[in-house]
């Protein structure tokens, strides 16, 4: 079971990567306003269309 | 601009063209833009028809920069209609620089930034249009809208564009701007949302993570596992909790150690000890090799805490941004006169700046239907003046050169010049502000029923858990030590901690929904248990308009009477000419402002006035009318006499008229054990009368109260132990109301009376008052209830753990099912749910 000591490790890098990935989304301000973004975002698509 | 104003000026101050429009137009058209009827229509050049100049000039405005698409977009998502706000400003005090050093903000590379709150942002129609902006105004780099905020950034180049085209702009496409006041705060606000949500974050990883780990230890209960990869995952599970673990829950931590500083309980105290036991001596047995480790169930435990924590604190941000934004519509600008200017000054004497730029002996206009900006004398123009916010007076005040006006007054009919004497704080509405503001300060925290029980339940476990060790003793004191920490984990306040905060969030997003706005959470406690409700007259239970509510005399009177007064836009005017709507107009009108009005209808003179007015006039008056109009003001009606061919026919009595629905929500209120009284800055008379109407004792009815009146009753009446509910809407409410056990504003209160409240009820009337206090009621039966079901489930799992029978998996399976049930018993909560008819 030796690459258990591998994989489990491994596994809560990747889980700490995660949470960093978040912690940054948070400090960069996304997520201060959730609800206009995804009403922006279908309006914007429709512009490009036109 | 020009369309705007030309577009308005006819409406507003062309009544007698307004009332052509609607008797030439039976059949009320349907609005071009906002989808409403319009019973009195603005039609624009090319013969679309608008219910008002606000959608005229936003659809002139689209069409003008393109922007048709809006309606397209709109009719994809849908919202309720509602008529478009465009005042068609000019909006120059923003480019003075009082206002530009407070509220803009310029970047190294000359580009500035401002935060505007705009009115209507309701979908993302709106969204698209306010974006939209840098398309039609050049210089305009970017314009960022927060939905939910209401708040929309500008980024723009101060070479190339004002502040005020862009909000004049915004104004136009029925998003009147106002100055965002609450950078400061919100900075701090968002500080505190991030910080929670990235622990949030944290616990969900660590909930995820662990219970993997967990899983792995679980199943290999049942099967060989080798001993190594055992202390192997607990070491795992150890490393990622008590890191995890003690950052998430921080805040608890803070609380707790704040709590025992201030000698006083607080649920987080038992949370605290809870978490930190069970980690302590989870990581103890990791080291040792032996017993259980209670991660996987502590991480749960956070996350859920923290998860009810983000949703109450997510809807009180909402209420109090609510609230924030109203406060923004009030106005904060001014129009001044230049020293020169004569009473009649043109558009280029006048300076609109903000109030602040405002100083003693500064003259500025005042137009009908806008609020006086500043304390100070009448220097020219007469008019009637609407003081209910103020002094809760129904009856409009007519002043001339000389009078003495307050700010906050509404200018009812016809331009003012006003000679300021103070401005903002030292106004008798700033010092009011000042002094509610003190003592909302001092407001005294109330402790609360949970925290209460919070208390006990630690004594309870706490006294088991040395009950444990010492009935353990006898046979083995390691034993013993280890069942009473089994029990403290197990015990540890889960569902009890839950109970209460998800109550909470799901009665304050119910009632959001429904349009009531709670931002005190004690608020919901308080109202619960029955006590007096103190109801303020105008504005709350009455309309805060005039009505005739009764006729004595000709009654063929009434239509010269409509035809007449169809002519001023008095609000003793209105009244009257509501009585015929559809009576043709007089001609030869004359209009004495503070007394009355006459002209010709058929070649009969008709003449409609007070009753000093016509005895001035010299028209006789029967006796019998003279006997009508004593008895009118007995019962608190004001009198108004008719007429026609210099001789009075006929008298009506004028009084605010009853909100719809407002004596069966009184019964309602009185039902569920409420005491009501009634307490008015009227005339005590009124007061009476209007109890009287709604079942109150006269005994509960007082009248001509001042607000520091208003202030001591409240506090004598809390000084008798009992809760006060204070119920209000004017400035003369806003200092009872922070002295209430609970201060609830209905709608249209005033900027004060809303900071002042802990409550805000956006529909008029009671129905917002009834319904706070019967969601108030369910969601304490919610938390009792949810109260109960860990009290049974912690009975039965504390008495398992002390007796050392408990099971790792029994508990693990406990644990999460006392949080489901508790989840479950908050989401069936009837508190605020809607009533379906």
């Amino acid at each position: 079971m030796t690459m258990l000591h591998v994989i489990l490790p491994l596994a809560l890098v990747i889980a700490a990567g995660a949470v960093a990935a978040f912690v940054w989304t948070v400090r960069s301000g996304q997520l201060d306003d959730v609800d206009t973004p995804p009403r922006r975002m279908l309006l914007d698509d429709d512009e490009r269309r036109r | 601009m020009s369309v705007a104003a030309a577009l308005r000026e006819p409406l507003l101050d062309d009544a007698p063209a307004r009332a052509a429009a609607i008797a030439a137009r039976p059949e009320p058209a349907t609005c071009v833009h906002c989808g409403l009827p319009a019973p009195a229509p603005v039609v624009d050049d090319e013969q679309r028809v608008y219910c008002c100049t606000g959608c005229a000039i936003v659809a002139r405005t689209l069409r003008g920069h393109g922007l048709e698409r809006f309606y397209a977009v709109r009719d994809a998502d849908a919202p309720p209609p509602a008529p478009a706000r465009a005042t068609g400003r000019s909006y120059a005090e923003l480019d003075d620089p009082a206002h530009q050093r407070l509220h803009v903000e310029v970047g190294a590379d000359g580009v500035a930034h401002a935060a505007l709150y705009l009115e209507d942002l309701r979908c993302s129609a709106c969204v698209w249009l306010v974006e939209a902006t840098p398309r039609c105004l050049p210089g305009v780099r970017e314009v960022r809208v927060d939905l939910g905020r209401g708040k929309a950034d500008v980024t723009f180049d101060p070479a190339r564009v004002r502040l005020s085209q862009i909000a004049g702009h915004l104004d136009r496409v029925g998003h009147p701007p106002h100055p965002y006041r609450a950078a400061v705060r919100d900075l701090e606000r968002r500080r505190q949302d991030r910080a929670l949500l990235i622990k949030l974050g944290v616990a969900g990883a660590a909930v995820g993570n662990l219970m993997l780990l967990a899983a792995a230890l679980y199943a290999g209960l049942f099967s060989t596992m080798a001993a190594a990869d055992v202390a192997f995952f607990r070491w795992a599970s150890m490393l990622v909790a008590v890191p995890a673990l003690g950052f998430a829950a921080s805040p608890f931590f803070r609380t707790a150690l704040g709590s025992l500083r201030a000698r006083r309980m607080h649920l987080d105290l038992p949370l605290s000890i809870g978490i930190v036991v069970g980690l302590g001596w989870g990581a103890a047995n990791v080291v040792r090799g032996a017993g259980e480790i209670y991660f996987d169930s502590l991480a749960m435990l956070v996350f859920l805490l923290l998860v009810s924590r983000w949703v109450v604190a997510s809807h009180q941000r909402r209420a109090s941004s609510a609230t924030e934004m109203l406060l923004a519509l009030t106005p904060s600008r001014a129009r001044r006169l230049a020293p020169t200017a004569s009473d009649a000054p043109t558009d280029a004497e006048l300076r609109e700046v903000p109030i602040e730029a405002i100083a003693v002996g500064d003259r500025v206009l005042v137009r009908a239907g806008e609020v006086i900006p500043v304390d100070g004398e009448v220097a020219a123009g007469r008019s009637s003046l609407d003081a209910g916010l103020l002094s809760g007076e129904s009856r409009p005040i007519e002043v001339g050169p000389a009078a003495e006006v307050f700010a906050g007054t509404l200018n009812l009919v016809a331009p003012l010049i006003v000679v300021a004497r103070t401005s903002g704080e030292a106004t008798r509405v700033g010092r009011m502000v000042a002094r509610i503001d003190e003592l909302s300060r001092q407001r005294a925290t109330i402790e609360r029923t949970v925290d209460r029980l919070a208390g006990r339940f630690v004594a309870v476990v706490m006294a088991a858990a040395a009950l444990t060790i010492v009935g353990w003793a006898p046979w083995s004191v390691g034993a013993g030590l280890e069942h009473a920490m089994a029990l403290l984990v197990v015990t540890c306040p889960c569902a009890l901690a839950l109970a209460t905060p998800l109550a909470v969030a799901v009665a304050l997003g119910r009632a959001a929904r429904r349009g009531i706005l709670i931002k005190g959470l004690h608020a919901l406690e308080t109202v619960a248990t029955p006590g007096t409700i103190v109801l303020d007259k105008t504005g709350t239970l009455t309309e805060g308009r005039l009505e005739v509510r009764s006729w004595i005399g000709d009654p063929g009177a009434r239509a010269l009477a409509a035809a007449v007064e169809r002519g001023s836009a008095h609000p003793i005017a209105r009244a009257l000419a509501a009585l015929v709507p559809d009576a043709p107009l007089a001609t030869g009108l004359h209009e004495d402002l503070g007394g009355g009005i006459r002209g010709d209808v058929d070649g009969r003179a008709v003449a409609v006035g007070a009753v000093p007015w016509q005895r001035l006039r010299g028209t006789p008056i029967p006796t019998e009318l003279e006997a009508a109009i004593a008895e009118l003001a007995d019962r608190g009606e004001s009198p108004v006499a008719i007429a026609v061919d210099d001789r009075v026919v006929a008298v009506a009595g004028l009084g605010d008229p009853l909100r719809p629905g407002v004596a069966d929500d009184l019964a309602t209120l009185r039902a569920a054990g409420w005491r009501l009284e009634l307490l008015s800055g009227d005339d005590p008379r009124v007061a009476v009368a209007i109890g009287a109407a709604l079942g109150l004792p006269a005994e509960a009815c007082r009248g001509g109260v001042s607000p520091e009146g208003k202030l001591a009753h409240v506090r004598a009446l809390r000084d008798g132990g009992a809760t006060v509910v204070m119920v209000g809407d004017g400035v003369n409410d806003a200092a009872a109301m922070t002295a209430a056990s609970c201060g609830i504003a209905v709608a249209g209160a005033a900027e004060i009376a809303l900071e002042a409240a802990d409550v805000l009820v956006r529909a008029p009337g009671l129905g917002g008052v009834v319904a706070t206090v019967a969601g108030a009621r369910a969601t304490l039966a919610t938390i009792r209830r949810s109260l109960r079901i860990s009290l049974v489930y912690n009975l039965v799992a504390g008495s398992l753990a002390a007796g050392g029978v408990i099971h790792p998996l029994l508990a693990a399976a406990l644990m999460p099912l006392s949080s489901l049930s508790v989840l479950a018993s908050s989401m069936r909560s009837r508190a605020f749910r809607e009533v379906r008819p």
